[in-house]
């Protein structure tokens, strides 16, 4: 079981999060809803396998390359 | 009498020549999963194609009545071949002799790869893998020491290489100091996963700095795709040489011929109905701008430089209706497309490179401007940004500008060169600053003094939003066209056709 990091691709807040940890997640699936310069960046599953962790919460501020979430795949 | 002897010593030599460092040498090479120079130059060239120059040169060993006992090939590869059929220069190190850290005749291979592109007016491509200058071997074996003082910069055929012809370099292992600048040296360069970029290996700054770091620390892929070094990264050696050659069919053979164009597309009317709805109602949500495109440009012709490096924007090569262009874009998904410090670098050195080899430029634009902030400020954004604007408004290559959504600030007027022949679809926006930032700027008194002031700012964004339409604009005759976005690949085919015979009055006189 490989764990994978997903990290952010941009500064800006959490504005949503669509899954819990422990969810089964297909590639490709949306995690979570980042606000970055007024639009919804959303972040995909890099790969199948289960969400292990969220490294966030709704409202968090967050910087380029913060960790999200983990995915156990 | 006949010159039977040295013919069969020139036979003798070319053979040690191609063992390179030798088998063992050679062995170990291949253990690491790397090829040897030689082999990648089969790999990047057509097949068979590969004419070389100087297998002669190195340094010969000799018993007391002459007779060649052992030669030390130059640890430089270098020839004439063929990429797509058309002529080209190619070479590289040799890393199986001195790491291809160059001996005497390597370095002078070396430069003459250079010159001989520069005089031949055909494509310069090198496979690098080797370290610079060495002290090993250096003694006090002669009081004349180092060049003549006449000696030409050594860096002069780089210079002109680049000025000439199309330059196309990989990183196919550690690659240091002289190759790691002729690296860079380059229209276009790539490196593999399994190579290191760096002006000193890890013994160098271990003793310069006290600091204990791998190649891959130093030099690695991570580093350097990310920071424009190299324009792409690829798992493999192959895959290096197809991107090397597929950048080439892009472009001339030299400043003074035309790109090659590939045959008219068949779909040249093509109207994909995907376009109609791929920019959200929603201005918040986003959209892939590589799939808009892809829906536009000859299928499968987009080939991408750089993603990495400054990822709100794309700049890449491409065809449309068969004729090569230059291709940049904003990336939403990257803090809304915005120009970073790094976008703006990669965007001037696209520029240029249409610019110096004859290719029309196609925008795309969704552009809210320079990225703001405390970082960017850091970064000297508004330095690079406004190089990207003067090298755009300087153009003298066609251009065309197809204006998808965003179009704020001065980071917009990179996109558009002189005379270029706008099109707009209407989910475009434009103005001198976005709605928002706009409002919160010039209301945010009136804003704070409301009695509901979230909904005074909404009232206000809202009007001010509603003036960003297209529509009057068009009605202006401030742009050539609002168009209905599945025209758009109809419309550009029509322009390229129009714009291609100009392009012979844009080669140097």
């Amino acid at each position: 079981m490989a764990d994978k990091i997903v990290r952010s691709p941009v500064t800006g807040t959490v504005w949503k999060i669509e899954m819990a940890a422990g969810d089964a997640v297909a590639e490709g699936a949306v995690i979570m809803i980042l606000e970055s310069m007024k639009m919804e960046i959303p972040i995909a599953a890099p790969d199948a396998g289960t969400l292990k962790e969220l490294s966030v919460a709704e409202g968090d501020q967050i910087e380029e390359d913060q960790p999200l979430a983990i995915i156990s795949a | 009498m006949s010159w039977e002897q040295d013919a069969k010593e020139i036979a003798e030599k070319r053979a040690m020549a191609r063992e390179l460092g030798g088998a063992e040498s050679v062995e170990r090479h291949h253990a690491k999963g790397r090829l040897t120079v030689r082999e990648r130059i089969d790999g990047v060239l057509d097949p068979e194609s590969f004419r070389e120059i100087g297998a002669g040169a190195g340094g010969a060993e000799r018993d007391e009545d002459g007779t060649l006992t052992g030669f030390s090939p130059a640890n430089f590869v270098l020839g004439f071949g063929k990429i797509g059929g058309r002529l080209c220069i190619v070479g590289g190190e040799d890393f199986t002799l001195k790491g291809g850290s160059p001996n005497e005749a390597g370095l002078r291979k070396s430069v003459y790869t250079e010159e001989l592109a520069c005089q031949y007016k055909v494509p310069l491509i090198r496979v690098h893998e080797g370290g610079g200058g060495s002290v090993a071997g250096a003694g006090p074996k002669s009081k004349t020491v180092g060049n003549p003082v006449f000696t030409p910069p050594r860096f002069q055929s780089v210079a002109r290489a680049l000025k000439t012809v199309p330059v196309a370099s990989a990183a196919l292992g550690p690659v240091a100091g002289l190759p790691a600048s002729r690296l860079v040296g380059s229209h276009f360069s790539v490196m593999t996963r399994e190579s290191q970029v760096m002006v000193a290996g890890p013994a160098v700054v271990a003793r310069a700095l006290s600091r204990e770091v791998t190649k891959e620390e130093l030099g690695g892929p991570d580093i350097h795709a990310k920071n424009g070094v190299v324009d792409n990264l690829v798992e493999d050696e192959a895959e290096a040489f197809a991107e090397i050659r597929r950048f080439l069919s892009y472009l001339p053979q030299n400043i003074h011929e035309l790109p090659p164009t590939a045959g008219p597309a068949d779909d040249r009317d093509r109207q994909a109905e995907e376009l109609l709805t791929i920019i959200p109602e929603d201005r918040r949500k986003v959209y892939d701008m590589r799939q808009l495109m892809g829906h536009v440009l000859d299928p499968g012709s987009f080939f991408e430089m750089g993603r990495k490096f400054g990822p709100g924007l794309i700049t890449g090569l491409a065809r449309l209706n068969g004729l090569p262009v230059g291709v940049f874009s904003n990336d939403c998904f990257h803090y809304a497309g915005s120009m970073t410090a790094a976008a703006a670098q990669k965007v001037t050195k696209l520029i240029r490179l249409c610019e110096q080899f004859h290719l029309p430029i196609v925008t795309f634009v969704d552009e809210p401007g320079f990225m703001i902030g405390q970082d960017a400020e850091k970064a000297a954004t508004i330095r690079y940004g406004t190089e990207a604007v003067l090298v755009a408004s300087d153009c003298t290559v066609p251009w065309a500008t197809v204006l998808v959504k965003k179009n704020f600030g001065v980071a917009s007027a990179a996109h558009y060169g002189p005379g270029a022949y706008v099109l707009v679809w209407p989910s475009a926006e434009m103005g001198a600053v976005p709605a928002e930032g706009g409002v919160a700027v010039a209301f945010g008194r009136e804003i704070a003094a409301a009695a509901d002031p979230d909904a005074r700012r909404r009232e206000l964004e809202e009007a001010m939003f509603a003036q960003q339409g297209p529509v009057a604009r068009a009605e202006s005759f401030a742009m050539h066209e609002l168009i209905d976005p599945r025209e758009t690949r109809p419309a550009l085919c029509d322009w390229s056709e129009r714009v291609q015979p100009l392009l012979s009055q844009h080669l140097p006189s």
